[in-house]
């Protein structure tokens, strides 16, 4: 049969590859939970073998496996067969929304990212009291969640900062609107010029981003090539932190969580926990971590698309957290916060910050 | 499946453990081989009445029911070659009870492998078979497999260590097997007839294992031999010398030449590679046995011989052994993961023949094996879009399963016979063996309503 779809000829080699050991059990946050083999990546790359042979069509049938998919990379971390399940599934949304098979809730993503500027469709952001557009040392780009869903996490984060001294600049950001090519469509080319002028306009040589999607955006998707080109670095705010040390101390038990965007999507497993040890003698590791560590649930648009299974995942997370009995979880990406905290049980009594944000309550709380 | 069967099964199982929605049609139709076909419908039982009535269901409308684990079989046991319906048991996982007391668990059949491990993990309990799927497959699969590992030599496969089952018979009865003691000698052993038998006889709904306290010191050896027969030989001696290994791996030379190719390992590029470890509750008692060990290989003209000082130097003696699957599984497009077993003294024997038919059907049979138990794997890495080439492969396997049996071998060591080894089963067991199979298989499925089409068992 003629090669009908991008993902098939950009991807066929590897579709085939699966050998269908179903390893990816082991980690995939989606079957994790439902126990369902039709959403782990073994059943997706099933369900793309069957349509590069002719079998089925690519249809709205398989919108619930191909788009409900967290793009956490867990399964491609341990595949035996080196299969990169989100790299395909990222393209073969692509090719679905090609062929108008798509999760309405995506489609509307891409539609509210056209006519306005974050992924909430509010006009109204947060003004957090602070310098903007300024000349500085440093951009800190907060993102849409940190700026519209978790205000609290962003202000004490530039408290911190300015603790720090740092000199940094906030600029009327726009949605970085990486996560739209994860969810089957481009980046809105308008909303990536938006960023990069007022980043340049700043003079900043670096910048700070509060979410580490947002960094992976600007790092690596061509459309925000131009900050390469004139040398803008781009981090993200724990490999600012990992440098600094912040004097104050927790007994508290503490565990954190590896953001996929963070860990396994750029390799920042140590940093982080540079910090916390810092400040917290009492670290422990949940049973996943790093490489390993299983997904909040929020990622690849499966929030928005599939909002119970999201926080169904992120419940599976806590309950790690009650198993070592920690007092604090901390993590690195709002994201993450907000799926996570949104789904602790009132009876769980552990409480959850960014890093930045727990950092900023001690050094408070100690003055 | 009539429609009126699948809203009998809903009311059964409730709506949200029913389900025919073609991506779960689709993910049940393959196990890890490539054989496949698509259920009609699947379901997630929650407990044994639920199974009771589902079977009861299928004996009277005369449906096709395949048990499913985790679908990791490498020999197409969960397969529903014959359509119906799949009975998914991952969603019964709990474990019910664990006695260190009494040396056992009680556990539902879609507990994972590894999370009873975890389980037993604070008292230095386990359950020893430690299958390298152990991090997804169930125990009712290990049951139904008669699942092993690399602890085979030492401590035996799940047979060796399941007590006592709770199984629902094709007609919907529920029947209890064994007992919860140590050792019985009452009746007939129904328990073993269960245990490996492919979903063909029963549907497991509760297993009671007997578990093992975990001797805390292990050590860990690895010598190469430039000469097969060298290797072979030190197999052989360390197997009657008195002492057990908890482990002997060997990787041949294909296996070693295809890491090498794909990763920065740099091995030694030997006929073969043996990983030894002891395990024992001193440190005399390790060592004791480990010395002895190593005096073996360097008799037997151990190119090297290295010993593990500490417990990353013992995860670098083992990478070789344990990447050799992923290696082989990025060679190509499609895997055989082969499963054979022969008399210890016959592993070298085994080895050339496997060597000599990689040369004979220009193939890349990569094998390792658990040599302290004569299981080996020969893995085979082809081009499944070719015919020609699938068909020397065919032919391969074929010329290899009639030397085991000719060299007093066995089919199967431990993944089964489901359909990939259906067409061998006459070549190891006699008519008497196979008419008094098929007459088991009469006698608790008349209707051949579970997994039909394995095992060789036509009715
Ligand atoms: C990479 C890889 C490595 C492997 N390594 C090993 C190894 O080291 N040792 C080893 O022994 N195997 C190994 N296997 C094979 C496989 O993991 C085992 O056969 C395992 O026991 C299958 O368990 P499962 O839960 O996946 O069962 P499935 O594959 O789902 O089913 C296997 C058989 O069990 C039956 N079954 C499952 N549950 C029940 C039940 N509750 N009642 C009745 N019948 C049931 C099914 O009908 C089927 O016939 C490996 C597989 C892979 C892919
Ligand atoms: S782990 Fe990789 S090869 Fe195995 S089933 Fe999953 S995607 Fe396929
Ligand atoms: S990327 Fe994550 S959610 Fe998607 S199939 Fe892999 S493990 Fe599952």
């Amino acid at each position: 049969m003629d090669v009908q779809y991008e993902f098939a000829n950009k991807f066929r080699d590897q579709i085939l590859r699966c050998s269908s050991c179903g390893f990816c059990r082991a980690i995939c946050p989606l079957f994790g939970l439902t126990k369902r083999p039709a959403l782990n990546a073994r059943g997706k790359m099933l369900v793309l073998k069957e349509v590069m042979d002719g079998s089925i069509d690519l249809n709205d049938e398989l919108v619930e496996t191909l788009f409900q998919c967290t793009t956490c990379a867990g399964c491609a971390e341990l595949c035996p067969s080196g299969v990169n399940v989100p790299d395909i599934i990222k393209q073969v949304r692509k090719d679905m929304v090609f062929l108008d098979s798509c999760h309405p809730v995506f489609k509307g993503m891409n539609k509210l990212l056209q006519e306005h500027t974050n992924i909430y469709g509010e006009d109204e952001p947060e003004d957090f009291e602070r310098e903007r557009n300024t000349p500085a040392e440093y951009v800190f780009f907060i993102g849409c969640v940190g700026s519209y869903r978790e205000d609290e996490p962003t202000m004490a984060t530039l408290d911190l900062l300015d603790h720090f001294r740092v000199d940094y600049t906030l600029i009327d950001e726009v949605c970085c609107s990486g996560v739209l090519e994860d969810v089957g469509y481009e980046i809105n080319k308008n909303l990536a010029q938006k960023n990069i002028d007022l980043i340049l306009a700043t003079g900043a040589k670096t910048v700070i981003t509060g979410c580490p999607f947002c960094s992976r955006t600007f790092n690596n998707k061509t459309q925000y090539d131009r900050l390469k080109q004139e040398k803008i670095k781009i981090i993200h705010i724990s490999q600012l932190l990992k440098d600094f040390d912040p004097g104050v101390k927790t007994d508290k038990l503490v565990t954190y969580h590896d953001p996929c965007d963070l860990g396994r999507h750029c390799g920042i497993y140590e940093e982080p926990r540079e910090i916390i040890r810092k400040i917290a003698p009492n670290f422990v590791e949940m049973r996943h971590n790093r490489a390993n560590a299983l997904c909040c649930g929020a990622g690849g648009g499966v929030r928005g698309a599939f909002a119970k299974n999201s926080i169904g995942m992120a419940r599976r997370r806590l309950e790690e957290v009650e198993e070592i009995q920690a007092e604090v979880l901390l993590t690195e990406c709002n994201s993450c916060l907000h799926n996570l905290d949104n789904a602790k049980l009132r009876a769980q009594k552990f409480k959850i910050y960014t890093t930045s944000q727990f950092i900023n309550q001690l050094i408070e709380s100690d003055r | 499946m009539e429609t009126s069967i699948k809203e009998r099964l809903k009311e059964i199982v409730g709506p949200e453990n029913y389900t025919d929605d073609l991506i779960d049609l689709i993910a049940y139709s393959k196990d890890a081989t490539e054989h496949k076909h698509r259920p009609e419908a699947a379901v997630w039982p929650l407990d044994v009445n639920q199974v009771s009535k589902i079977l009861m269901l299928a004996n009277e409308k005369l449906f096709p029911v395949v048990p499913r684990g985790a679908g990791t079989s490498l020999a197409g046991l969960p397969v529903p070659e014959r359509g119906g319906l799949i009975l998914d048991m991952a969603r019964m996982d709990k474990i019910l009870n664990i006695s260190i007391e009494d040396r056992l668990a009680v556990v539902q059949p879609g507990v994972v492998y590894q999370d009873l491990e975890r389980a037993l993990a604070p008292d230095d309990f386990c359950f020893p078979p430690d299958p390298a799927s152990g991090a997804v497959c169930t125990l009712g699969g290990n049951v139904a497999t008669n699942a092993g590992g690399i602890k085979g030599a030492k401590y035996g496969t799940t047979k060796d260590y399941v007590l006592a089952l709770e199984v629902v018979l094709p007609d919907g009865r529920i029947l209890h097997t064994g007992s919860q003691c140590m050792k019985t000698s009452s009746g007939y052993d129904l328990t073993k007839l269960f245990v490996g038998s492919e979903g063909t006889l029963g549907v497991i709904t509760e297993i009671t294992l007997k578990i093992n306290p975990r001797p805390p010191l292990v050590t860990t050896s690895m010598a190469t031999f430039d000469d097969l027969e060298d290797a072979g030989r030190a197999i052989s001696e360390i197997m009657y010398s008195g002492i057990l290994p908890s482990a002997l791996e060997i990787v041949d030379q294909q296996s070693l030449k295809a890491i090498n190719q794909n990763t920065d390992m740099n091995l030694p590029e030997v006929e073969a590679l043996l990983v030894a470890e002891t395990d024992g509750y001193t440190q005399e008692e390790v060592e004791f046995q480990m010395a002895k060990i190593t005096k073996i290989f360097k008799k037997n003209n151990a190119a090297t011989v290295r010993r593990a000082e500490n417990e990353e130097e013992a995860a670098a003696l083992w990478t070789a052994r344990k990447t050799a699957y992923g290696v082989t599984a990025r060679i190509n497009n499609t895997l055989f993961v082969e499963d054979l077993a022969v008399p210890m003294s016959k592993v070298p024997d085994i080895l050339r023949t496997i060597s000599d038919l990689a040369k004979k059907y220009d193939l890349k049979i990569p094998t390792v094996g658990h040599a302290g138990d004569g299981n080996i794997h020969p893995v085979i890495s082809f081009d499944g879009t070719s015919r020609s080439e699938v068909e020397r492969v065919e032919k391969a396997t074929k010329d290899l399963f009639e030397k085991v049996i000719e060299l007093g071998g066995t089919l199967t060591g431990e993944h089964g016979i489901g359909l990939a080894k259906a067409p061998f089963m006459r070549m190891e067991h006699d008519d008497v063996a196979m008419d008094v199979m098929l007459s088991m298989k009469r006698l608790f499925d008349p209707n051949n309503i579970l997994n039909p089409g394995k095992m060789g068992l036509e009715l």
